[in-house]
């Protein structure tokens, strides 16, 4: 295990921001942007935390964080449908693991590119599932839009994870 | 990866299949048993709403300066609109004058006891669902403030929903745009009466709709009080387009909610907190004073 020398070295706090921050972002995903145009579809913030930590630290993103975060999700937005958004980051999760060797060492539009492809397959989830309970196909563009602005939205929700990584070593003091 | 014990590497292999399972499972059962899940999310919600408002503080006065700058850069235009409205409003402003004295005049003719807003409370929304399958808010009133199931939701603008989730200290407010959302309605001025039918789209739909005159885009919609959950007369929307599908095009800007109206009209119309009624809801001295005589 590459990282398992990281484990005495990191702190009990160090360990616990990607965690932390996931969750963060999961309440993120909830806060009403009242922003003109923007429409009542918000990025996915929890989508892109479970991606970054998922690329760079999934040691230490265990799948409960992952179901809970998504749960938590679930709850707070009102969706009949709890769970489907646990789901979803599971399989996200899942999927960039196993393609974890692609994202390493690449430019960062690389990394866009498969979160753009992380995004789109689970809203496709969601698409697809809400379909199915619903028994009629949904309109399909508010979920190409919130792919669309979550993707857009990556740099910023990247950015602001990348800086939480970088305080970890401090952290771990 | 590597192997401690053999248990502990068969956990680990099967906690990704098992929370995918309960994840799915849960999801699929959800909607059949959505009581279960009503009362999680309504004590989550309750205990999250500080947390949520004291982060939405910053994004409110972000959008704030976003909407400053936004009307610096249009306040020409804006002028010129504003004064044409003006004129607009201030003869409508004389015919509401000479139909209130006139209407004053029918009342006292005709003794009508007017049926108007009991109590009506203000809610700031602190969340919104955000997905793209879901039209809901949470805002920060809830039965504290003797908010109850079932009570529409208002803007200055026109209605915007109705309360659905009820914790103390938050409510969780259904928009007439949800895919769950069904509003009894009347085109204004006809009989014509029909279902607001949300898809999820901005524009929701009109269904079980056949007008002996037909609806042309322009024409307002109001809630027909059928149901007995939603007064009638409250301004739902416009008719927007009538191509196949008659769409309306909500008065709420339901985008932009941030302040919402919640008001109390004495209706109970709406379905019981759960179907089955509570045994001891009926009981006790308040019951018996109430009984008729």
């Amino acid at each position: 295990m590459p990282y398992s020398r990281n484990r005495d070295y990191f702190g009990f706090i160090a360990r616990m921001v990607p965690g932390t921050t996931t969750f963060l972002f999961t309440l993120l995903s909830l806060l009403p942007f009242h922003v003109p145009s923007f429409g009542s579809i918000a990025p996915s913030f929890a989508l892109m935390a479970v991606f970054h930590w998922t690329v760079y630290r999934p040691d230490l993103l265990p799948l409960g964080v992952v179901f809970f975060a998504g749960l938590l999700l679930d709850l707070l937005n009102g969706t009949p449908y709890v769970g489907l958004s646990a789901l979803a980051l599971l399989l996200v999760r899942t999927g960039v693991l196993s393609q974890r060797r692609l994202f390493s060492h690449r430019p960062f539009s690389v990394l866009w590119l498969g979160f753009f492809g992380a995004a789109a397959g689970a809203f496709a989830l969601e698409w697809a599932f809400v379909s199915l309970m619903q028994v009629q196909l949904m309109v399909p563009r508010p979920f190409i839009f919130q792919t669309l602005v979550t993707a857009a939205c990556f740099p910023i929700g990247s950015y602001i994870l990348a800086l939480a990584h970088r305080a970890m070593p401090a952290l771990s003091a | 990866m590597r192997v401690s014990a053999p248990v502990r590497a068969t956990v680990q292999r099967l906690t990704l299949p098992f929370l995918i399972f309960i994840s799915a499972l849960l999801a699929v059962l959800g909607k059949a048993d959505v009581l279960l899940f009503d009362r999680v999310r309504v004590v989550l919600a309750d205990a999250f709403a500080p947390a949520l408002q004291v982060a939405g503080e910053p994004i409110v006065s972000v959008s704030k300066a976003i909407g400053a700058v936004e009307d610096v850069v249009t306040v020409y235009r804006q002028n010129q609109e504003l004064k044409l409205e003006n004129q607009r409003l201030l003869q409508w402003q004389q015919v509401a004058r000479r139909v209130e004295s006139e209407n004053e005049e029918l009342r006292n003719l005709a003794k009508f006891a007017p049926q108007g807003a009991v109590s009506s409370v203000a809610a700031q929304v602190i969340a919104d669902s955000g997905g793209a399958f879901l039209r809901n808010v949470l805002v920060n009133v809830g039965g504290n403030e003797g908010v109850t199931r079932g009570q529409p939701a208002l803007t200055g603008d026109g209605l915007v929903g109705r309360v659905i989730e009820l914790g103390d200290r938050t409510a969780r407010i259904l928009l007439l745009t949800d895919i769950n959302s069904r509003i009894p309605v009347v085109v204004e001025g006809t009989h014509e009466r029909a279902m607001l039918d949300g898809d999820n789209s901005d524009q929701p739909r009109l269904v079980y709709f056949q007008p002996k005159t037909p609806v042309k885009p322009g024409d307002r919609i109001v809630t027909s009080g059928s149901g007995g959950i939603f007064p009638p007369d409250l301004p739902v929307g416009v008719v927007a387009s009538v191509n196949g599908v008659i769409r309306v095009e909500p008065y709420a800007d339901l985008a932009r909610l941030e302040m919402v109206r919640i008001v109390n009209y004495g209706l109970d119309g709406v379905l019981p907190d759960n179907a089955i009624p509570a045994p001891h809801a009926r009981r006790g001295p308040h019951a018996r004073a109430a009984a008729p005589r």
